[in-house]
């Protein structure tokens, strides 16, 4: 377990950028009596990041999704307010927030899935790597390419599975068949389904159960090898078990990959994410490493929210 | 109000909706029920054995040793019913036998040269022999039984005379005997009556100019011009209907004064009483089967064969290939245009006034009348259209199911419509999260998900088109004419044939299977596809709920 | 965590960053592209506008020769139809007073078994009745035409002069039971769906105040749903009108009002049957003809179904707002 845990012997350099912040800085704000389950899973938390250094928010020069001001409109009603915050490559970043909040929207307006809503409108700017993504000029197809998405709800294609997987890889052309076979495979694999598919690859995705499909879809993501995966409540339809191997798998997948998971699931964010950013009524209210969020928040709004006095 | 009238009208409410329902049933069993009960005739019934020569003879089928050793057996059968017509056609028949009387004079006479006789003695046998036929004529001209008896006596008397021993003047004595035994035995006044029923019932078993018999022309006769007359009852049911026919006489009479003519019948038996004809009553109804071996018979080459005679014999194969011919040419065209309108209107919403007006022209499309269709085709299409394309502007194929697509244009259009919107937002989002454009997503996501539905829809199409009649009524469809040679000729179709076949023949009344089976085909026909848009629909909406 | 997997796939991006900004010469093809093959499309999609608008053009212009040249009033005053005489005259007063005689009649017996259906379907029975009666509905709809028209000259016409002594058959009587039959799906299944479209709460207010079956739906649920049974019952007559085999096989083909009005054992003649009956022989030429005046019916039979489809349009989406509020 231990070697799966700790970073990489030649950390990325984003991480060591911040190697520098004190580690115990909050650790005595710790004591506010809470309810006991949270501490539970303060303490995972606490045990599965523990080699690593704690983190400021970051300067934006490193950040792969950058966004500023950036407001979302369906018709009049606005779904996101004013965000500004700077997602940072090879992490996971979880948002947060209760229901209607408007976490689907900022994940989706990142790869303008929104586009299919009509009278949509967006003010401000959210690039990705340095590319505005509601600019007119932006290569929709690239961006989405490199900017995959999981869905809360499996949404396997009614193909097979391997027609699953290779539909990206397809779209840019691929059609060599070893060279698919290749690309199916160690997506299968990436995705921790491999071994559970492997002898029928031609079955319908259909017939996989709930948390197979997630990781198929999850795969059919990787295959088009993306650089930033948005997650929107990947596990909400899943039983524990199978929540718990998509946790593994994204432990696993932030070392190549930039993902960022919408979760209702607080535990959930406490033990996958780096960094926390809580949304409430449209708005940003607080962003900042995980650890803090959960442990000494800054705001009113988001203590109430992770320990439950919400509503 | 009190509760209780409130409550008593309630459930009478109730009834009466419920009525209303099982109305709604009875009125579908009491229109398909009849007519798929006599339709099926067409298919199920009992061949006879003039069957099996009928579809041997006309449609080159199952002739064989059986077929001949059955109808070998069949005419063994018959052979008394000939003997029995033969000789009380002697008794009666006076111009029969008076001509044959004068024939024998002649072939004597000739007899007597070719022999080379003494001139003497030539007209002496010559004047024996005249004399002898006078007498015959005179016998079987009389009505007085004992002034016959005399007459026929004294040319008996020369039958043992060796002038006329082995010579052909042996055939008066036949005559005279032959004639002898009939008129002892019938009342010789009622000649007439007894000649005029004596055609009837040749009628009824050979068949007259006007519709076939029980049994068939008699063999080595001369046969009638049309095939229809070639043959007997080909079918039991038939048969039981003219064995009916045959054994009793039907007439009309007045039953009061002033009300309408009332059908009475008679054995016909009893018109024949104490002739050489009688027992023929008792010997068909005993050897009916005997005669015609019926045989119960699947003729499913019914939706195959050609109909000879206007749809007295055979079947509708060609209008079924016809209305194939033009639903599916009429799909080719529809299919397309509909798909790509649907999709259009699903995944390029945007609510503007050309939107407005695209939907408001399907909606009117919908509702023009079928028949304004058929004059928009011909005034359009054929008329116009054509003669600038190169063609020929007449009804044709091509014709008909251009206008029929042109009809089934907001049926399509609609029914893809519903499926691409069925097709669930996740797939479609998952394939523009995967980086596929708009295009893309719908030719490789959203249409194969479509796919059943539209088919579905297809389907329906197809079969409302297959039952429409007035569009094509002048826009390509006959009712009767030879094979479409390519798309730019007319067709037969089930459904032009179906109001033919039930105003327009006259042949095809004596057949009502034949009008049934037609009108039949073409509901199997459209129920069938129906009942496979069903299934379709309900595996796309299990497997749409599957996920 | 003792399973032994490994991220097998590096990110492509690294390695070969895909630009995420378009290209000018991309932009140029994605923007002519898209509106290209929208407008491709869109031009696919107004087949249908297109077909309406030949319709209305070619009909209309058929029958001009006619309109143009023939007396106005007494083509549609008069009721002397005499097309193939020496000196014809073309009075369609007859065809017409008969189309929308017979597609009234009509509805006097479809209407009430209609509606009655319609609620029973979907006010009374459970859901399973209904999915066995559905198909009696659909079948009822499904059969073409012309096997109407065929079973009402063979089956019906004979029965009807046997059992109630008419002189003949194929009379008004027989056209309009068959033309009920089959304007009935339409009704029950546009009646169902508006009555169905109704908000629950709607009825369970009635119930909840002791009315019983029969007051809710003839209190609150017709009322309620009155625009979409208005849309069923006009759009079951435009199925009348419009019919074509069925009438010109059953209805018996006689030019004449029936006198006294109400006496259905008379033939009529509507306007479908006279020109599916007559076209065939009217001959392409000219002025005016038999052929125009026919083409010059199917115009006034257009106008009416374009008149009802307006109507009918009206009530549907009055009806769609009635459901959108409760
Ligand atoms: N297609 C849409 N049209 C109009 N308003 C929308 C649409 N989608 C979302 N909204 C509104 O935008 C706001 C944010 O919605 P969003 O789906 O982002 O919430 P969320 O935080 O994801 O909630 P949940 O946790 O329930 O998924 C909500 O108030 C919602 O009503
Ligand atoms: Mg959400």
């Amino acid at each position: 377990m231990s070697s799966l845990m700790t970073p990489p012997s030649d950390p990325p350099p984003v991480e060591t950028q911040y190697l520098a912040s004190p580690p115990t800085e909050d650790r005595g704000k710790a004591t506010v009596p809470r309810p006991g389950s949270k501490m539970d899973i303060m303490a995972t938390a606490q045990n599965r990041k523990a080699t690593k250094p704690l983190e400021t928010v970051p300067a934006g020069e490193q950040a792969i999704i950058r966004s500023e001001r950036f407001s979302l409109y369906y018709g009049a009603k606005a779904g996101v307010k004013n965000i500004t915050m700077d997602i940072l490559p090879h992490m996971v970043t979880a948002i947060i927030g209760p229901s209607g909040c408007g976490k689907s929207t900022f994940l989706r307006s990142i790869n303008r899935m929104n586009d299919l809503i009509p009278h949509v409108r967006a003010e401000g700017r959210l690039a990705v790597d340095g590319q505005d993504v509601y600019d007119k000029r932006t290569n929709l197809v690239n961006l989405r390419q490199q900017v995959g998405m999981v869905f809360q709800k499996p949404n396997p294609f009614p193909k097979s599975i391997f027609d699953n997987i290779a539909y990206g890889p397809r779209l840019q052309g691929v059609r060599n068949k070893g060279q698919l076979q290749h690309v199916v495979e160690q997506s299968l694999k990436a995705a921790a389904i491999w071994d559970e598919v492997k002898d029928d690859l031609k079955k319908s995705a259909l017939a996989l159960s709930g948390g197979q499909q997630q990781r198929l879809c999850i795969a059919r993501a990787l295959a088009t090898r993306p650089r930033v995966l948005l997650m929107d409540e990947p596990c909400s339809a899943l039983d524990p078990i199978a929540t718990g191997r998509i946790e593994d798998l994204m432990e696993q997948l932030k070392t190549t990959y930039t993902i960022v998971i919408v979760t209702h699931n607080m535990q959930q964010a406490a033990r996958v994410s780096e960094r926390t950013a809580f949304f409430y009524m449209g708005e940003l209210i607080e962003y900042d490493r995980t650890a803090k969020i959960f442990r000494n928040p800054g705001k009113k709004e988001t203590e109430d929210y992770v320990t439950g006095r919400f509503g | 109000m009190n509760l209780r009238t409130r409550g008593a009208l309630d459930r009478v409410f109730t009834v009466l909706a419920g009525l209303s329902v099982v109305l709604l049933t009875l009125v579908l069993i009491g229109v398909l029920g009849p007519m798929v009960y006599r339709g099926s005739g067409a298919v199920l019934f009992g061949g006879t054995v003039e069957f099996r020569k009928m579809q041997r003879d006309l449609f080159k089928r199952g002739g064989s040793e059986a077929l001949d050793a059955e109808i070998a057996q069949t005419e063994e059968a018959r052979r008394e019913v000939y003997s029995l017509i033969d000789t009380f056609r002697k008794g009666i028949d006076i111009e029969a036998i008076s001509d044959a009387a004068r024939r024998i004079n002649r072939d004597f006479g000739e007899e007597l040269r070719f022999k080379g006789v003494a001139t003497e003695r030539y007209t002496e046998l010559r004047q024996r022999s005249r004399d002898i036929r006078d007498q015959l004529e005179a016998a079987f001209a009389s009505q007085d039984i004992n002034e016959i008896r005399t007459d026929l006596e004294s040319v008996l008397q020369s039958a043992d005379d060796p002038a006329f021993k082995g010579t052909g003047a042996e055939g008066y004595f036949k005559l005279a005997k032959d004639f002898l035994n009939a008129a002892e035995q019938v009342d010789l006044s009622k000649h007439h009556e007894y000649k005029a029923s004596l055609q009837e019932v040749e009628g009824i078993l050979f068949g007259s100019t006007e519709r076939p018999g029980l049994l068939g022309p008699r063999p080595g006769g001369p046969l009638p011009p049309l095939a229809m007359l070639h043959y007997g009852a080909t079918r039991w049911d038939q048969a039981r209907q003219l064995l009916h026919q045959f054994k009793y006489r039907q007439f009309w009479v007045e039953a009061e004064p002033n009300a309408p003519l009332v059908r009475r019948e008679e054995p016909r038996a009893a018109l024949f009483a104490g002739t050489s004809l009688e027992p023929l009553f008792g010997y068909i109804q005993a050897n009916a089967e005997k005669m015609l071996h019926p045989r119960f018979t699947v003729y499913w080459q019914y939706f195959l064969d050609d109909n000879v005679d206007s749809h007295y014999f055979g079947g509708v194969g060609p209008e079924i290939i016809g209305t194939l011919l033009i639903t599916v040419l009429g799909m080719a065209f529809v299919v397309p245009l509909g798909v790509i309108a649907a999709a259009y209107l699903v995944e390029c919403t945007a609510d503007n006034w050309v939107m407005r007006i695209i939907r408001m022209s399907i909606n009117t499309l919908a509702g023009v009348p079928s028949i304004v269709f058929g004059l928009f085709g011909l005034a359009f299409f054929i008329l116009f259209l054509f003669p600038r394309l190169g063609f020929e502007p007449k009804p044709c194929i091509l014709g008909a199911s251009m206008t029929l697509a042109v009809l089934t244009l907001p049926v399509m259009i609609r029914a893809s419509e519903e499926a691409i919107r069925m097709v669930p937002q996740s797939f479609k989002e998952g394939s523009l999260a995967l980086g596929a454009s708009k295009f893309r997503t719908f030719v490789t996501v959203t249409f194969p998900a479509a796919l059943p539905g539209i088919l579905t829809g297809m389907i329906l199409s197809l079969s409302r088109i297959a039952g429409e009649t007035a569009p094509i009524l002048f826009t390509g469809a006959v009712w009767i004419g030879p094979m479409a040679k390519s798309v730019f000729e007319p067709t037969r179709t089930l459904s032009r044939g179906s109001y033919g076949i039930a105003v327009e023949d006259r042949l095809a009344m004596m057949v009502p299977h034949n009008q049934y089976g037609m009108v039949v085909t073409l509901i199997l026909l459209i129920l069938v596809l129906n009942a496979m848009a069903i299934v379709l629909r309900s595996r796309v909406f299990k497997k749409l709920k599957g996920q | 965590m003792d399973r032994d997997v490994t991220v097998a796939l590096e990110p492509a991006a690294e390695a070969s960053p895909r630009p995420l900004a378009l290209t000018p010469g991309e932009d140029l093809l994605g923007f002519v592209g898209a509106y290209l093959g929208r407008a491709l499309l869109l031009v696919v999609t107004c087949t249908s506008v297109l077909v309406v608008f030949l319709i209305l053009v070619f009909v209309v212009l058929r029958s001009v020769p006619f309109l143009g040249g023939y007396d106005l009033t007494k083509f549609l005053a008069s009721q002397d139809w005499r097309p193939t005489a020496d000196d014809p005259s073309f009075g369609a007063l007859t065809l017409i007073v008969g189309s929308i005689y017979v597609s009234v009649a009509a509805l006097v017996f479809a209407v009430p078994v209609g509606i009655l259906a319609a609620v029973f379907l979907s006010e009374i029975v459970s859901w399973k009745v209904r999915n066995v009666v559905k198909p009696v509905v659909e079948i009822l709809a499904a059969i073409p035409s012309v096997a109407y028209g065929f079973f009402a000259i063979l089956v019906l016409a004979p029965w009807l002069q046997e059992h109630f002594g008419f002189t003949t058959g194929t009379n008004a009587l027989n056209a309009a039971l068959i033309l009920a039959v089959m304007a009935l799906p339409t009704i029950i299944s546009v009646g169902e769906d508006s009555i169905s479209a109704l908000g629950r709460e709607l009825r369970e207010a009635s119930y909840s105040l002791g009315a019983t079956r029969l007051e809710t739906v003839v209190k609150v649920v017709i009322p309620a749903a009155h625009s979409g049974l208005i849309a069923a019952v006009v759009l079951g007559m435009m199925r009348a009108i419009g019919e074509t085999m069925v009438v010109w096989m059953a209805s018996g083909n006689a030019t004449q009002i029936p006198h006294p009005w109400w006496d259905l054992s008379q033939s009529i003649r509507t306007m479908t049957a006279t020109i599916a009956g007559e076209m065939g022989e009217a001959p392409d030429i000219g002025g005016v003809s038999h052929r125009s005046a026919l083409f010059a019916v199917g115009v006034i039979l257009l106008l009416m179904t374009v008149v009802l489809n307006v109507i009918s349009e009206y009530f549907l989406s009055r009806a769609k707002k009635a459901a959108g509020k409760t």
